[in-house]
């Protein structure tokens, strides 16, 4: 019961758009696992591409001869023949069709990148066209109505929103997207900026906020790459679609409802790890990896905890691919994989985080570099967030949220009173495999590390 | 990878038609696919004159009728437009897991472009790349052609370099779609030959790619020109 999506993959660190020039299946097909459902091309390269997900093939988002930036969603995988027709009719808005047609409220005229899917009847699934201000030269006043004939103007949001903060006139542009869509690079172009690639606000930096600010100071750390007022993708007054990566998301949320989650907090003292930190630091170390191997570690101890619900019985994975949240700066998330955490030493774990975080920010991961995750770490400590849990991941067992580590008074056993650094983190687990107690001894264990050993981290 | 990866060299000596080569690559393509930690190949070959299209490629580039081509006609899954082989003509067929170069197409391409260009370089011949139109140029003029094609990163299909081919044959179309000059290196160095540039190709070949090149100590079965031959 699942929809799996296709997505114009990378096939090279250069490549930023792929040709379809061919489906090998068409929708309505059943396709088996590792199965090639299509080729495409970049420069004079081929690549057959493979499905990850056995099933059937719902929808073509993209015909032969189109052309889509990397990490579109292309196409549609479903588990059975009996949710063809469902997720063609849901299939997320085809990038063209994302794009709501913006000055010509109720445009009827069905967006013509989903016109593959094998339902004819579906609907465009874009969101009735929002009072969008018309992103031409706010002099004009009036929405101007989009007067030419066929003159449906295709843009992402994100070139919406920048063609009204830059002030260019989406209607003077050639798109160079997929049907001539409107990218955020052409009203760059237009403007005269530097065309930059989306940056990544990564949302797994140190847990640890600054020494040097007091407690209650208002100077909250902001994260590397995010600007300091709160992040927004529309303006007041406006409805903006999600984009692909968003609706990923939203049906991961979703999914988590028919999860029977809860949640175990625990405390864990951080000096010795904030310590051992600084002397790896200088390495190329970052908290990122230093987190992500204490959890593998004691996942290896802890297999129930790595383990998952699925239709036959509780599946154990045959290695600890630790996931990290990581915020994109341009909407949704992505869970970078940190492969076989346990045994990768921590440079390498390093190292790996600093090429996955750049190949996110380029859009270039391959599916199976966030897809592949058995457990998943979220951290807001950058942001001094004191507490909060996570919402379950789909296919996984546990997410562990991590908080801020700040100083605390701390009350000994023995009746002795000192200050501490304290960080809370939280377990978020799947009933159905991990029980309170089990998530209980892995943060009894994790907690015993961070706190005692840290060094054996670097092991 | 500080290892050289061991692949085996297939290299007959007489023509090979076309659809056999390719019922080559795709056996040897297979092998790898089934053993993924195998040797790679790579096969070193000239064919009898024929034109290959590639999956995408436009019929427009041909002048001729695709119905009743002069030469034989295959339409091919490789990247790319139109081509010509004719003997003269060096074909370079890697095998290679992509996984183990890299996973990275178009660093593939630059890399056999490379070795092209280190084997100009050897004959003391400007070769190099132009912008955007992937192959590589002599003075103006397109000496070496690329193609891939691949499937879960196992390569086939590859480059082909002009020694001393007739050249007449591209007179038929557009070569990759361009109206660009075609040459061929014995027009810079008289008296050279596929027999002599070989050795030195697959060495570059080697060099570039960190391969250890072993001849194959098997034939490849001749019976199994593909059925999609001929298109």
């Amino acid at each position: 019961m699942a929809t799996h999506e296709i997505f114009m993959p990378a096939l090279s660190s250069t490549m930023t758009e792929g040709k379809i020039v061919e489906w090998l299946k068409r929708p309505g097909d059943r396709v088996e696992r590792g199965e090639s459902v299509l080729v495409v091309e970049s420069d004079k390269a081929d690549m057959d591409v493979e499905t990850f997900n056995g099933g059937f093939l719902a929808a073509v988002l993209m015909p032969a001869g189109s052309t889509a930036p990397v990490g579109e969603t292309i196409g549609l995988v479903v588990d059975s023949e009996d949710e063809i027709a469902a997720a063609a009719a849901n299939a997320p808005a085809a990038p063209s069709a994302a794009a709501a047609p913006a000055p010509a409220p109720a445009a009827t005229a069905p967006v013509s990148a989903a016109p593959v899917a094998a339902s004819p009847a579906a609907p465009p699934t874009a969101p009735p066209a929002p009072a969008v201000a018309p992103p031409v030269a706010p002099a004009s006043g009036v929405v101007a109505p989009a007067a030419t004939t066929n003159g449906r103007l295709v843009a992402t949001p994100r070139a919406r929103k920048l063609a009204q903060q830059l002030g260019v006139a989406l209607e003077a542009l050639r798109g160079s997207g997929p049907h001539g869509r409107i990218q955020a690079e052409d009203v760059l172009a237009a403007s005269g900026q530097p065309v930059s690639l989306p940056r990544v606000a990564e949302g797994s930096g140190p847990a640890v906020s600054p020494v040097a600010a007091p407690a209650g100071a208002a100077r909250i750390p902001a994260p590397p790459a995010a600007s300091v007022a709160g992040q927004a993708f529309g303006r007041p007054g406006e409805t903006v679609a999600f984009n692909t990566l968003q609706q990923a998301v939203n049906r991961n949320m979703v999914a988590s409802l028919a999860v029977p989650c809860f949640r175990v907090g625990y405390t864990i003292t951080t000096d010795k790890l904030d310590a051992f930190y600084k002397q790896v630091k200088s390495k190329g170390v970052t908290m990122t990896a230093l987190l992500a191997k204490a959890a593998a570690v004691t996942l290896a101890r802890h297999p129930q905890v790595n383990a998952a619900t699925s239709e036959a019985g509780m599946a154990y994975p045959a290695a600890i691919n630790v996931a990290v949240a990581v915020a994109m700066e341009d909407g949704g998330l992505i869970t970078p994989v940190l492969a076989a955490a346990d045994r990768t030493d921590l440079y390498s774990l390093s190292r790996s985080w600093a090429d996955l975080v750049e190949r996110a920010r380029a859009k270039q991961l391959k599916p199976e570099e966030y897809s592949t995750g058995t457990f998943t770490l979220s951290n807001l400590g950058m942001f001094g967030v004191d507490r909060f849990d996570a919402i379950l991941p789909p296919g996984t067992g546990a997410i562990l949220a991590v908080a801020a580590s700040r100083p605390a008074v701390v009350a000994g056993q023995d009746g002795s009173i000192s200050v501490k650094r304290q960080m809370q983190v939280n377990l978020t687990c799947d009933h159905r495999t991990i029980y309170g107690a089990h998530a209980a001894a892995f943060l009894k264990d994790l907690a015993q590390l961070i706190e005692t050993n840290p060094e054996s981290l670097a092991l | 990878m500080a290892t050289k990866g061991s692949a085996i060299l297939y290299q007959p000596s007489a023509p090979v038609p076309f659809p056999r080569a390719w019922a080559w690559q795709r056996l040897l393509q297979a092998r790898l696919l089934d053993d993924p930690g195998g040797p790679e190949a790579v096969l070193l070959l000239q064919h009898p004159p024929c034109y290959t299209l590639g999956r995408g490629a436009s019929l427009a580039h041909l002048r001729f009728d695709p119905a009743s081509p002069p030469l034989p006609l295959h339409r091919i899954d490789r990247g790319g437009e139109v081509t010509h082989h004719a003997p003269g003509q060096l074909v370079l067929y890697p095998v290679l897991d992509l996984q183990r170069h890299g996973a990275d197409l178009h660093l593939y391409l630059r890399g056999l472009e490379q070795v092209v260009l280190d084997l100009l370089a050897e004959l003391g011949l400007p070769g190099e790349r132009r912008q955007g139109l992937t192959g590589v140029w002599l003075e103006g003029r397109k000496v070496a052609a690329l193609g891939v094609g691949a499937r879960r990163w196992i390569s086939q299909h590859g480059l082909a370099l002009n020694v001393d081919c007739d050249l007449k044959g591209f007179g038929a179309i557009a070569p990759c779609g361009l109206d660009l000059p075609v040459g061929r290196l014995v027009d810079w160095r008289p008296g050279l030959g596929c027999a002599a540039l070989a050795p030195r190709l697959l060495a570059h070949l080697a060099a570039r790619f960190g391969l250890e090149l072993r001849p194959a100590a098997e034939r490849l079965e001749d019976g199994e020109d593909p059925e999609a031959a001929g298109g």
